[in-house]
């Protein structure tokens, strides 16, 4: 089980993850190995996604209704889910990233702090 | 709203689709994979090394796909089935345990299920008649609304009827059938027939099925001579002829005209193969001072019970000031008739509802002292689940759902029960009155079943559960916890028994009143001897028959009887005690029947013919008998019994003195006492001894006899012996109703014997479950103390004292919870006192009788704990710490 010593972890990255993954989508509708590639090109190599949270992540995104899944064609034609980003999502999308900047001035501001 | 639906419909989907998800899901981690492993190949490692690299940066592929789950919102019910399967295993380890709550629960329950099924079918019950709600029955109230009476008279009826202008209409029926004899054919019937006064049909709104119901003509003198079948007799006997209204039947030697059939719903509180009008002046409809109607009314539109009540109570005063003689202090009740149909039994089913109840919250407490005592077995294993991560309200949530399933099987269980618990009920609550009643069940009942059995499995099992996972798992690990929550637990524990006992004692002392009353009423002196007699009827209508016939006949009947053999004796009477009811009737000292400050008393009359005191073993205290000369008497004479003579006339000689009744129609007629006899049951059992009066057969000669042959060898030739005499003598006379009075006897205590074993099955299950109880706080007790007392016998204590102490802490226990027991066996004693016969409600012999029981049953309960204790060895004891 061992969910309450993850526990802290992940919320923290949830919260962001979410956002990253709202990001990417709304370049393009990719399936869910293409996401965390994707999030780790744009992070310039920075950003690892653990593929144990990608997944939970997209579910609960797809139930919160911010993305779809259809079926769709990997690049040698399997076929395999695609998500792209809803309405909703796109919206969802403009109010994390306002609060995430908030919040990254935030910190900044109190790193900054001499 | 919409988004409510939509969130609900995605949960069921993950439930229902659960596969579907799952290959989905499975699809697109094994992708994941594949990806992630071609891309490590192409980085130049290994296939085999990149699958491994692949699956630890994946994490357990289990934990992933339980994560994706617990992200959708599918955990919940997940976890659901996982505690149910948990469930089903742990009450199907724990097969002691599981039996013992389930059982308790299920008597506690089915009782109560049945009640409710009874009450169910009755107080909720659609009455078959049109807007029953705006129907009211009316009734006598005398000396000014201090009794109420079950009747009312025709003549005040009558006035009420035309006065009331709250009614829209308004009739009355003679609420027991008569036995008639109807001759339709070749051989003659005895049938059930009841009287109502025209407009009771049609106040009820019950349409015949054809031909008419009665006309108010019928009503009046000079009517009177038409009839109304009911749809089974009409059935029955004449196969559903239409044919037949029109016809002429003879009933009791008179010709009436049928003139329409009636439907099942026609019936009010009482069976009847036909009906017949009665008719003003005449028989029961005679004067005011003859009760036997109830009236119903039909309230008209807008008007309310209230309102019409008052308007009568104006009417009872005029008819007071008019009618003196027979109307001061007399008034009217209308109640509405559901109320009226219900309360004959309200008082059975609010005692046996009290009963099961109790038992219900016994069997209850036993669950809980379960549930503890197997919380605390439990500790060990939560601590084991609660260390490997299951969190606290998961380990609630799991012993809920045991709960729950525990409460469904106990349900379930409970339904059985009830089944046979209502069947019990109905075969001895006499509820036919509202015709309605046929018992089965609903789903109504089943859902009370099941909600009930869920509430008290979580109101006494949730306690336990929080108790449980409450303990501090580390602490209980180490295997130090013993005795850490025992404190509180105990406490508890005790409280349980305390209360079980309290319950037990109210349950208790019913069960002892009730059986004390039935023994009173069973050993209670009659006045006559019941043993070995045989008693039948028959009726010689006065249509056939003359009066000088009548009397010839039994004269002739009654030699030809005593010259049967097997017959030592016999007597004839108008009604014979306990099975028949007759009439009440006041009696006065000459001049002063209805006096202010006058020597009067109601008295039931019986009419009887020479021999009857000696043959029904009822001596003659003083004067004389009747015998047959009396028919050449101008005066008429009466036998008052002891009580009625003394009440009269007090010390005095009654013999020559004179009396006064008053007539059935009217005026008053004096009667000169010859004899007084000892006093004796009349009428109902629960009358007693009552006063009576008797008349000399050969000066009045009812249509109907009955006669107690006492005899001895076998009653069946006896009965044949009487059947063909009566067959020779009058062979269009039917003989009736043939029984032994032991059977009328065992008919007349039937209700208190089955209210008295049943209240007591309920006690003793009570007692059973409290002693039960009692044994587990006891043996508990001592597991708990098993070091103090090694030490106490270590430092010399003797066994006995040891022994002792375990027994005086049950007892302890016992005194507390019958400290608060009999107070509230004293409150609830009202619910009794009105079944009770000979005893009191507050009979202070049943209480200790009660408070020895407990005791005794205590000291049983603490028998194998108080040896236990004594047996502890200190050494062993010690080792073992």
């Amino acid at each position: 089980m061992g969910r309450f010593d993850m526990a802290p972890r992940t919320d923290l990255l949830q919260g962001s993850l979410d956002l990253l993954i709202l990001k990417t989508l709304d370049l393009e509708a990719l399936h869910g190995w293409a996401i965390s590639k994707k999030i780790h090109l744009l992070s310039r190599d920075a950003l690892e996604v653990n593929q144990g949270s990608l997944y939970p992540a997209l579910y609960r995104l797809r139930d919160r209704g911010l993305v779809d899944a259809k079926l769709g064609e990997s690049e040698e034609g399997r076929p395999i889910k695609v998500y792209r980003l809803t309405a909703k999502g796109r919206k969802a999308l403009e109010r994390e990233r306002e609060s995430w900047r908030r919040f990254a001035k935030a910190v900044e501001a109190v790193l900054a702090a001499t | 709203m919409r988004g409510a639906w939509t969130w609900i419909g995605r949960r069921v989907a993950v439930l229902l689709k659960k596969s579907t998800v799952e290959r989905e899901l499975d699809e697109e981690v094994r992708f994941h994979l594949e990806m992630e492993i071609r891309e490590g190949v192409r980085s130049g490692l290994s296939e085999t090394e990149a699958r491994r690299r692949a699956m630890i940066a994946f994490g357990g592929v289990e934990r992933f796909k339980e994560e994706v789950r617990d992200a959708r919102g599918g955990r919940l019910l997940d976890d659901l089935r996982q505690d149910l399967r948990i469930g089903v295993r742990t009450l199907v380890k724990e097969r002691t345990f599981t039996l013992a709550a389930v059982l308790t629960l299920a008597i506690g329950i089915g009782g109560n299920v049945a009640l409710y099924a009874v009450l169910d079918a009755s107080a909720f019950a659609a009455l078959p008649w049109a807007e029953p709600d705006r129907l009211l029955t009316g009734r006598s109230t005398f000396d000014d609304g201090a009794r109420l009476g079950p009747v009312l008279s025709a003549f005040d009826f009558y006035d009420y009827r035309d006065e009331a202008r709250s009614f829209e209409s308004a009739g009355a029926l003679a609420p027991f059938p008569q036995r008639m004899t109807l001759e339709a054919g070749d051989t003659p019937e005895r049938v059930d027939v009841v009287m109502v006064i025209p407009g009771f049909f049609a106040t009820l709104g019950v349409p015949p099925l054809a031909g008419r119901s009665f006309v108010a003509e019928e009503g009046e003198p000079g009517g009177g001579r038409s009839m109304v079948l009911s749809e089974g007799y009409w059935t029955r006997r004449f196969g559903r002829d239409p044919e037949v209204i029109g016809r002429t039947l003879t009933l009791n030697g008179m010709v009436f005209t049928v003139v329409g059939i009636l439907p099942a719903h026609a019936r009010f509180m009482v069976d009847a193969e036909l009906w017949i009008p009665a008719v003003r002046g005449r028989g029961m409809a005679s004067g005011r001072s003859s009760h036997n109607f109830l009236m119903v009314a039909r309230l008209a539109e807008g008007i309310t019970t209230a309102t019409a009540q008052q308007e009568l109570d104006g009417i009872s005063a005029r008819l007071a000031g008019a009618y003196p003689d027979t109307n001061a202090g007399k008034g009217i009740v209308v109640t509405p008739t559901r109320e009226m149909l219900l309360e004959s039994y309200w008082s059975t089913l609010a005692l046996l509802g009290g009963a099961v109840v109790l038992l219900l919250l016994v069997a209850c407490a036993n669950v809980a002292a379960l549930l503890l005592a197997r919380g605390r077995a439990r500790v060990a294993e939560m601590a084991v689940r609660g260390a490997l991560g299951a969190g606290r309200p998961r380990l609630v949530r799991q012993l809920l759902v045991e709960n729950g399933l525990l409460a469904a099987v106990a349900g379930g269980v409970g339904l059985f029960v009830a089944v046979w618990a209502q069947r019990a009920l109905l075969a001895f609550v006499s509820m036919d009155r509202l015709g309605t009643l046929t018992g089965g069940f609903s789903w109504s009942i089943l859902g009370f079943a099941m909600g009930l059995s869920l509430l008290t499995v979580l109101l006494f099992g949730t306690g336990p559960a929080v108790r449980a996972s409450r303990t501090d798992h580390a602490i209980t690990l180490r295997g130090a916890g013993r005795g850490t929550t025992a404190g509180g637990s105990a406490l508890l524990r005790r409280g349980l028994v305390v209360a079980q006992v309290a319950l037990t004692t109210v349950l208790l002392s019913a069960a002892g009143l009730l059986t004390r009353s039935l023994r009173e009423l069973t050993t209670y002196d009659l006045g006559f001897d019941q043993e070995g007699l045989l008693t039948a009827e028959f009726t010689l209508p006065s249509g056939a028959f003359s009066e000088a016939e009548r009397a010839a006949l039994i004269d002739g009947l009654d030699d030809r009887l005593r010259g049967l053999s097997g017959v030592t004796d016999l007597g004839w009477a108008s009604q014979l005690p306990i099975r028949d009811p007759g009439n009440n009737w006041s009696v006065g000292r000459a001049g002063e029947l209805h006096q202010a400050g006058g020597r009067n008393v109601n008295a039931h009359q019986r009419t009887v013919y020479p021999g009857y005191f000696e043959a029904m073993g009822i001596p003659l205290v003083s004067g004389r008998g009747f015998d047959a000369t009396d028919a050449d008497v101008e005066e008429r004479l009466i036998i008052l019994s002891r009580t009625t003579a003394e009440i009269l006339f007090g010390s005095e000689p009654p013999e020559g003195r004179f009396v006064e009744i008053p007539e059935f129609g009217g005026g008053i007629r004096t009667h000169q006492v010859v004899g007084v006899v000892e006093d004796a049951v009349v009428d109902f059992m629960r009358d007693g001894r009552s006063p009576a009066m008797y008349y000399s057969y050969h000066q009045t000669t009812p249509s109907r006899m009955r006669v107690a042959v006492r005899y001895a060898g076998d009653p069946a030739r006896v009965t044949e012996g009487v059947r063909s005499a009566l067959r020779e003598v009058a062979p269009s006379v039917p003989l009736d109703r043939v029984e032994t009075m032991d059977a009328v006897l065992r008919r007349a205590t039937a209700d208190e014997r089955a209210l008295a074993s049943l209240v007591g099955m309920f006690a003793a299950i009570a007692l059973g479950l409290a002693g039960v109880g009692l044994f587990g706080v006891l043996a508990y007790h001592v597991t708990q103390r098993e070091r103090e007392i090694g030490i106490r016998i270590a430092l010399g204590a003797r066994a006995s004292e040891v022994a002792t102490s375990v027994l005086w802490s049950g007892w302890v226990l016992v005194g507390v919870g019958l400290a608060a027991g009999i107070p509230l066996a004293v409150m609830g004693r009202r619910l009794v006192e009105g079944f009770l016969f000979g005893v009191g409600g507050g009979d202070p012999l049943t209480l200790i009788g009660v408070a020895a029981f407990l005791a005794a049953v205590a000291a049983v309960a603490s028998v194998l704990p108080a040896r236990r204790a004594a047996r502890i060895n200190p050494a062993e004891v010690f080792r073992r710490e």
